[in-house]
């Protein structure tokens, strides 16, 4: 069949009067959501990941605790890769009166690769790399070593004029214990230090940066030694933690809107379906053979995928744009591009999903027999299309094969379908059994007449609902339990190397200086030497690289109470000479209540019995440890003190006093490091709430299309009523107690399983606590009340015209 | 002397219905000739509507045959009764059956469309006149929403006559009318049949009807007998 215009034509009347046009909406809603979010997506990705690299200062490093052989840099550059080598050491650094143990970092001026690195002179002039003989203190150090620039400090052997200050710097470490203020010098001055000589603990990294296959290659190529190890942006433990999660919310969002817009396809195909099985029938009786049936089905298919594409794509830019609007200051201005990609990806989406979703049911159209002109007949449909189902299966396969969470959700929604649609029954059936006045009890048993139709729209509804419900919960759950992890007034400055002789000194300046602080809590340095009696080199433990407790110095501290924010998980805190350990490292250890454990410090042996495990926040800035003591099992040992306490920006001034004033106590201070970190929260939790809101938008569009199709598939039975002399006021207060009861029960029963599958994400998908929303069980029934009234508005004055 | 142009042999037609086997059409032979008029009549229930499908070839009998424009159904497959129907049947139903998404011209041409005729123009042409000729000229653009019952089922015969069929099968096409309607559409229906010269089919209740028809075939009870 040649395209005639008057098969456009006709093809196009159908899609805006023969009821396609929901089909088309909801390919368009596809196309759009997936357009926006996937563009945004894979933009914040691309910002995450950059970011990322900014913390490392490059794509990728190598760590090494010793010097890293040339030819690695030789074979990096070889394969078109910029290297640049960094080695960095502790020493102490001499100011004319003052003296600092310093992390000395000396590097190559082509230093950072990645990320922002700003230095400021004495002209105030921001300066971005370090050349040879310059000097570059953090702010602290200034104070703490009571000079200025253009003074000349000694770092080990080399006398250095200070260049000026580091205004912000990549590789910013999370670890209050291994923070030590921070210098530059540059990599030819390393000799002049003396400091590396046999014995001296040298730290050296390489930075390498190129293309991900080069990168890749060369990590392959390479045979690590010990001591070295690589680190990409998948290896930064917190900020990569969050963005996983982000990831993973931004797959299980895009999966959810796709499932809503999937679901008002299907139904509503099914009722052009049922709608023009008779158009069919009629077109066969004329004479018009399968084949040309299936052009014409297949022109009004392309007209709606083709409008849907265009109208998608421009909708979905639109979407992304408006997304980005409110997030211009926090993302970078040079936003990196993301090119055809997310068209592609929404198109391979909406033919995964529309093809079986359309061509299944038209082909059951196709079925529609010539005689049913003259009689209805019962057909037999044939199910040669159903293999298309394998098009969405296999995508799902591809895409999300290893993502747990999406087949968590997916395998749920299966099972919650069934139970959601019967659950709601079930409490219509409950309700039907009370007495009720004339408007609900028609509605009641119009709708226990129709059970598989109330059954399919309940089941529907509540879905959709649900879906809305998760995206926003597990949004708010994430973003809450982010923010609990940085709360405004979580410690940003940490004191150690507190003598004990100077504690209560210390606790008093921090109180006088009116600087909110944490306890004071006993540091003791020392090792693990045996489990339950056993050496820990012969542990199986031990040969688990993973496992890097058992092979380290580590932090103890011993107290009389818990602190209250660590959750005891198992055991008591009670007994003598007894340890409570944290639950992963316990976990790990293999280490159960009553266990015995030999520890060492100075050399000097000590056993204790585990009496406690404890779950700990780390990422938490918080005071936490994973052994700590009771008092008669270490407060003999040699100790120093660390506290905690939070520093506003203007309160600096106090705290430079506070280092003035005790030079030999370390301040950490990590308000630069929590500003970053909070930034990169903020980011996240403005992307993922606009996601969220543009989730909940599309679930409430479908589930707003759906019940419009609902009453619109009433119109018959409604204007019979209606013809008969029913009046107005009764068919609408039917309708509205009719509709008015699928929307409350199918909002209570979303809210219940919305809080079943949310428990299972967080504590399996997230690894969370869960968290009950009372709330919802409001919200949800409120919600769907509100669609249903939007809804029965629009259509209620044409369901009421009667017979002509 | 006319030549048969439908020949229907010993058919039967059974369904099942709870199991059981209903038999709807028993044993029913006659012949049809070129440019007749035949009603069918009979009560609710006689089997008239499903021996009209049989003779429209909608549906297979299930023993005995029927020969129509000189083939025999039995031996013809869906896609090559479908072709027959295309080229030599026209249909008028109770229900009009109209597409609801196209005008008034559009659902006339269609059946031209479905033959394989793709001259657009021509096609227009033929249905306009067609239009004028039920008394439609200028109503051409409506859709069968803004068309009453009676100019839906003059939309419906001039749908029925565009293609010049050899038979026109008529199911109760006054049934949803009017009494002065009907009557219009009665008077338009065999008009065009004798300008045509086609063969007419009519399943009707309405004996006033059948009388203007040749001949008159009555159901009862899956039997036929043609009526004195």
């Amino acid at each position: 069949m040649k395209t005639n215009k008057m098969i456009v034509s006709w093809s196009w009347r159908e899609i805006w009067s023969g009821q396609l046009w929901p089909v088309m909406v909801a390919l368009t809603l596809i196309i759009a959501c997936v357009v926006a979010l996937s563009t945004l997506a894979l933009r914040v990705e691309k910002v995450m990941t950059n970011q990322g690299r900014d913390l490392l200062a490059a794509d990728l490093v190598l760590r090494s605790s010793n010097p890293i052989s040339d030819s690695l840099a030789q074979k990096a550059q070889e394969a078109g890769l910029t290297v640049s080598s960094q080695s960095r050491f502790q020493t102490m650094a001499f100011s004319e009166e003052k003296l600092q143990l310093v992390t000395v970092k000396s590097v190559e001026s082509s230093y950072p690769l990645r990320g922002e690195l700003a230095l400021r002179d004495a002209n105030q002039s921001l300066i971005n790399q370090v050349k040879p003989g310059e000097l570059w203190l953090s702010a602290r150090l200034f104070s703490i070593l009571d000079t200025k620039i253009g003074e000349t400090i000694a770092i080990g052997d080399a006398e250095l004029a200070i260049t000026g200050v580091i205004e912000v710097e990549p590789e910013l470490a999370y670890n209050p214990f291994n923070s030590i203020p921070n210098l530059f010098i540059h990599r030819s001055d390393l000799d002049k230090t003396g400091a590396i000589q046999i014995g001296s603990r040298v730290r050296y990294r390489l930075f390498i940066n190129g293309d991900p296959t080069s990168l890749a290659a060369l990590q392959e190529s390479y045979e690590l030694q010990a001591g070295e190890s690589w680190v990409d942006q998948n290896r930064e433990s917190r900020a990569v933690r969050l963005m996983d999660k982000a990831k993973q919310y931004l797959s299980l969002t895009i999966l959810m809107v796709i499932l809503m817009a999937a679901v008002t396809l299907i139904l509503t195909c099914l009722h052009y379906v049922r709608n023009r099985s008779e158009t069919v029938s009629m077109l066969k009786s004329m004479g018009s053979s399968r084949a040309w049936l299936r052009s014409w089905l297949t022109t009004q298919v392309l007209i709606m995928f083709s409008l849907a594409f265009v109208i998608g794509s421009s909708l979905g830019m639109l979407l992304e744009y408006l997304l980005r609007v409110p997030l211009a200051d926090i993302l970078p201005q040079d936003l990196p591009s993301v090119g055809i990609q997310p068209f592609l990806f929404a198109l391979g989406v909406a033919l995964c999903i529309g093809l079986p979703a359309l061509l299944i049911p038209l082909t059951r159209l196709l079925d529609a027999p010539a005689i049913n002109v003259i009689q209805k007949q019962s057909v037999k449909y044939s199910k040669t299309s159903w293999w298309l189902l394998l098009l969405p299966l296999t995508a799902l396969i591809v895409f999300y094969g290893s993502n747990k969470l999406v087949w968590m959700v997916l395998i749920g929604l299966l099972v919650l379908f069934v139970v959601l649609a019967a659950l709601s029954y079930g409490f219509l059936q409950l309700l039907g059994k009370l007495k009720w006045g004339a408007a609900f009890s028609l509605a009641l048993s119009r709708i226990s007449r129709a059970p598989k139709n109330s059954m399919m729209q309940l089941a529907a509804l509540s879905g959709s609902l649900m879906l809305v419900a998760l995206i926003w919960l597990v949004k708010s759950d994430l973003l809450g339990d982010w923010q609990q992890t940085l709360a405004p007034d979580a410690p940003n400055v940490f004191s150690i190397n507190i003598s004990p002789e100077q504690q209560q000194d210390y606790l008093q300046a921090l109180d006088q200086a009116g600087l909110p602080h944490s306890d004071a809590f006993a540091i003791i340095r020392g090792r693990i030497t045996k489990i339950k009696g056993q050496q820990t080199s012969e542990l199986e433990a031990y040969q688990d690289p993973e496992v890097r407790i058992l092979k380290r110095e580590v932090n103890f501290t011993w107290m009389d109470q818990l602190p209250v924010y660590n959750e005891v998980v198992a055991g008591d805190w009670t007994g003598e000479k007894t340890v409570s350990v944290e639950q992963g490292v316990a976990e790990e250890l293999g280490l159960q209540i009553g266990d015995t454990m030999t520890f060492e410090v100075n050399s000097q042996p000590f056993t204790a019995t585990v009496n406690s495990l404890r779950a700990v926040e780390w990422q938490s800035l918080k005071p936490n440890f994973v052994f700590i003591f009771s008092e008669d099992a270490v407060a003999d040992l040699p100790s120093t003190w660390m506290v905690s306490f939070r520093a506003e920006e203007d309160q600096t001034p106090l705290v430079n006093e506070l280092a003035r004033s005790y030079p030999t106590v370390t301040l950490l201070d990590l308000r630069t490091m929590a500003t970053k970190v909070q930034s990169l929260l903020r980011q996240i939790s403005w992307s993922l709430t606009g996601l969220a809101a543009l989730g909940v938008v599309a679930g409430i569009l479908l589930i707003f299309t759906l019940l419009r199709l609902s009453l619109s598939e009433r119109k018959r039975e409604i204007t019979l009523y209606r013809t008969l002399g029913a009046s107005k006021k009764r068919i609408s207060h039917t309708l509205w107690a009719e509709y008015g009861l699928l929307a409350v029960s199918g909002g209570l029963v979303a809210a219940i399983a919305a809080e079943v599958i949310l428990s299972a994400l967080m504590t399996w998908g997230f690894e969370l606590s869960p968290q009950w929303h009372p709330g919802m069980f409001l919200v949800l029934p409120v919600l769907a009340i509100l669609v249903v009234f939007v809804s029965l508005r629009s259509v209620i004055k044409g369901l009421l015209k009667p017979l002509r | 002397m006319s030549q048969s142009i439908i020949s229907v042999e010993n058919i039967t037609k059974s369904v099942i219905s709870n199991e059981n086997e209903l038999s709807i059409l028993k044993g029913i032979s006659f012949n049809i000739n070129e440019g007749e008029s035949v009603a069918i009549m009979g009560t609710s229930g006689a089997g008239k509507s499903t021996l009209m499908s049989l003779l429209a070839g909608l549906d297979q009998p299930s023993s005995g045959s029927i020969s129509l424009l000189g083939s025999t159904i039995s031996e013809m497959d869906d896609e090559q009764r479908a072709k027959m129907r295309s080229e030599s049947i026209g249909f008028v139903f109770q229900n009009f059956l109209l597409i609801p998404s196209l005008t008034a011209l559009q659902n006339v041409t269609l059946p031209m469309l479905l033959r394989g005729n793709e001259d657009q123009q021509g096609n227009e042409l033929k249905a306009k006149k067609l239009l004028a000729e039920v008394g439609l000229a200028g109503r051409e653009t409506h859709l069968p929403t803004q068309l009453s019952g009676g100019e839906q089922q003059r939309v419906a015969l001039a749908r029925a006559f565009v293609t010049q069929p050899k038979i026109l099968f008529a199911d109760e096409p006054t049934g949803n009318l009017d009494q002065k309607t009907a009557q219009t559409i009665v008077e338009l229906l065999f008009a065009m049949n004798k300008d045509q010269g086609t063969t007419l089919v009519l399943v009707t209740h309405d004996p006033e009807l059948a009388k203007r028809c040749q001949r008159t075939l009555v159901m009862n009870a899956g039997q036929c007998q043609e009526s004195a």
